[in-house]
């Protein structure tokens, strides 16, 4: 039922992405919508652990950092493809994450919301400040730029126009719903459901949470890595302020909660509602009160936890794909018990 | 019936068996404060045994310090010979000890079935769990009639079912029922013991809390009484239910 759902609301929204580029060819529209589908991808990679655990990380644009880095590092330093770098810059922010998860996991509410932030400070002001790591030129808080190899190349990741990039991260977020879809039904999504519907149950059961938890996060980590380095590729620069700071974590959180947490499709639709109303707002009125559009999402935030506690996806939902009355018990002739 | 330094894991039939579960000067509790203080208990192979006393003697303290859910601060916690003292908590379910715990935690927004699969996660248990599955249908049948409905729309009868089912599934050697008949009706607390009896038929021990002192205490083979964190009475059920001392405090006769 879930997964029809998935499709009736999902399977027009990929086809309108697709045809967006071609309805509208312009190169301002084309790229607002890249990042659209960007802040979707990283929503949905956040939602992958946190959605699931019912946890909230305010750390997460550390993967996204460390993983943008590697792949600008690698490229610049030995270079490697970027399509390669960010496969290995997501297997080290997977790697940075499980010692992380493991001791703040235990923590719940708000304790793990705090030291997931402390985390992700404590990298992020550090690399402001660092000009160079063991001979590896960091550059602090001016950041790195990505060399232009001239033209479009696809093993340098670099493309004239914006359309390639568009289908990259379109590609990207269609994976991570696959990823999430898999993980719903494989082992892990069982026992992360589990762990989050009665934590203490769970464990009195038998189930670990720590280590259903840490691998979530993993793959959670790999796949936001793989959102920074795109990221990193796209704008060919990367800081720490831009790409791991915090308010792409609460980007990241905040998208999820008001599209629907533990959903396939509600860290999209999140992203959906509220980036272009950030981008408006920060047009419009930006020039003259900073930060409005993040009292917009505090406002949006309260308003969704208050009139759709499961995010906008669970009306739609109601309305799109009813939930099926209570099957009536199928009573069958009980055996009887020889004893 | 003590057996101390016997190394068996394999219990023996008939003649002097090692206990099934062995709890020796258990202390534990929670912060600062001592909730257990030197529990000794020992469950015979095969055996129902009740774990008795008022709110607060520790009763659930010590199904919790025996699944690893809180880490003892002495003694020792024997399953069938082997030590479980300080293993975590899933490591202890995989040994054999599983508790159905106080107030079910269920998992309310799961179907039945998937409830008592939860309750398969060891990797022993995961083995077989579609056999196991059939077995506690058997059990239970109206589980298996309502299995695919949500948990949450089932009776407080019907919960407890499932609570006692999914702990099953973990395939337990000691299987340890915390407060059962809580907030049942007095008939679903008839058929729930029907079922309790019938599960020892399946080579397994039963450690059971109660507050129904009365009930259990009939079913039980034997009876500890915890007061303030220590074992001030044990004996059989009938001894138990003509002690003077336990018939005023807690039948109230």
């Amino acid at each position: 039922m879930r997964v029809s759902f998935t499709l009736i609301l999902g399977l027009p929204l990929l086809v309108a992405a697709l045809i967006l580029p071609f309805v509208v060819a312009d190169n301002y529209v084309v790229h607002s919508a890249a990042m659209v589908l960007y802040f979707a991808y990283m929503a949905s990679s956040w939602n992958f652990v946190c959605g699931y655990v019912g946890q909230v990380s305010l750390g997460h644009a550390a993967f996204s950092g460390i993983a943008g880095y590697a792949s600008v590092l690698l490229f610049t330093g030995l270079g490697l493809s970027p399509w390669i770098g960010m496969i290995l810059g997501g297997i080290l922010a997977a790697a940075i994450s499980v010692p992380v998860g493991y001791a703040t996991f235990r923590l719940k509410g708000p304790y793990f919301t705090l030291t997931s932030i402390a985390f992700a400070e404590i990298l992020r002001i550090w690399l402001e400040n660092t000009d160079a790591f063991l001979g590896i030129p960091l550059k602090g808080a001016q950041g790195l730029t990505v060399p232009p190899v001239g033209g479009t190349s696809f093993v340098a990741f670099q493309f004239d126009g914006k359309l390639p990039y568009y289908f990259i991260i379109l590609a990207m977020l269609v994976g991570v719903m696959a990823a999430t879809r898999l993980m719903e039904r494989s082992r892990l999504g069982f026992y992360l459901k589990a762990i989050r519907g009665n934590r203490d149950g769970s464990e009195a059961l038998g189930i670990d949470p720590t280590r259903y938890c840490l691998t979530a996060l993993a793959l959670s980590a790999f796949l936001t890595g793989l959102g920074g380095a795109y990221y990193a590729q796209l704008f060919r620069y990367i800081n720490p302020e831009r790409n791991m700071g915090i308010d792409l974590s609460i980007d990241m959180a905040v998208m999820t909660i008001v599209g629907g947490q533990g959903t396939i499709l509600g860290p999209t639709l999140g992203a959906l509602v509220l980036h272009p109303v950030g981008e408006v707002v920060r047009a419009t009125l930006g020039g003259h009160v900073l930060g409005l559009h993040l009292i917009l999402y505090g406002v949006v935030l309260m308003l969704a936890v208050l009139y759709f506690p499961k995010g906008i996806i669970a009306p739609l939902q109601r309305w799109l794909a009813p939930a099926p009355k209570a099957p009536a018990p199928v009573v069958k002739p009980k055996e009887v018990e020889g004893r | 019936m003590s057996m101390l330094g016997l190394e068996n894991t394999a219990p023996q039939r008939g003649g002097r068996e090692a206990p099934a579960l062995e709890v020796k000067d258990l202390w534990s509790g929670y912060g600062e404060q001592d909730v257990l203080r030197g529990i000794d208990i020992a469950l015979k192979p095969g055996s129902i045994v009740a774990l008795i006393g008022a709110n607060g003697a520790g009763k659930s303290t010590l199904l919790r310090t025996i699944s690893g859910l809180i880490r003892p601060r002495r003694g020792e916690i024997r399953l069938g010979g082997e030590v479980l003292s300080g293993l975590p908590p899933h490591r202890i379910v995989e040994r054999g000890f599983v508790q159905s715990p106080e107030g079910k935690q269920l998992f309310l927004d799961m179907s039945i079935r998937e409830n008592l699969l939860v309750g398969a996660a060891n990797p022993r248990a995961r083995a077989r769990r579609e056999a196991t599955l059939e077995e506690v249908f058997d059990l239970f049948p109206i589980l298996k009639e309502r299995q695919a409905c949500n948990a949450s729309t089932l009776s407080g009868g019907q919960q407890q079912m499932v609570a006692v089912g999914r702990a099953l599934m973990a395939l337990p050697r000691v299987l340890a029922l915390d407060e059962p008949s809580l907030g049942l009706a007095p008939i679903m607390v008839d058929r729930l013991f029907e079922s309790i009896a019938r599960i020892r038929e399946r080579d397994l021990t039963i450690l059971i809390i109660e507050q129904n002192v009365f009930q259990v205490l009939e079913m039980a083979d034997h009876g500890y009484v915890l007061e303030n964190g220590a074992v001030t009475l044990s004996g059989t059920g009938p001894d138990l239910l003509a002690n003077d001392h336990l018939r005023a405090s807690y039948l109230g006769l």
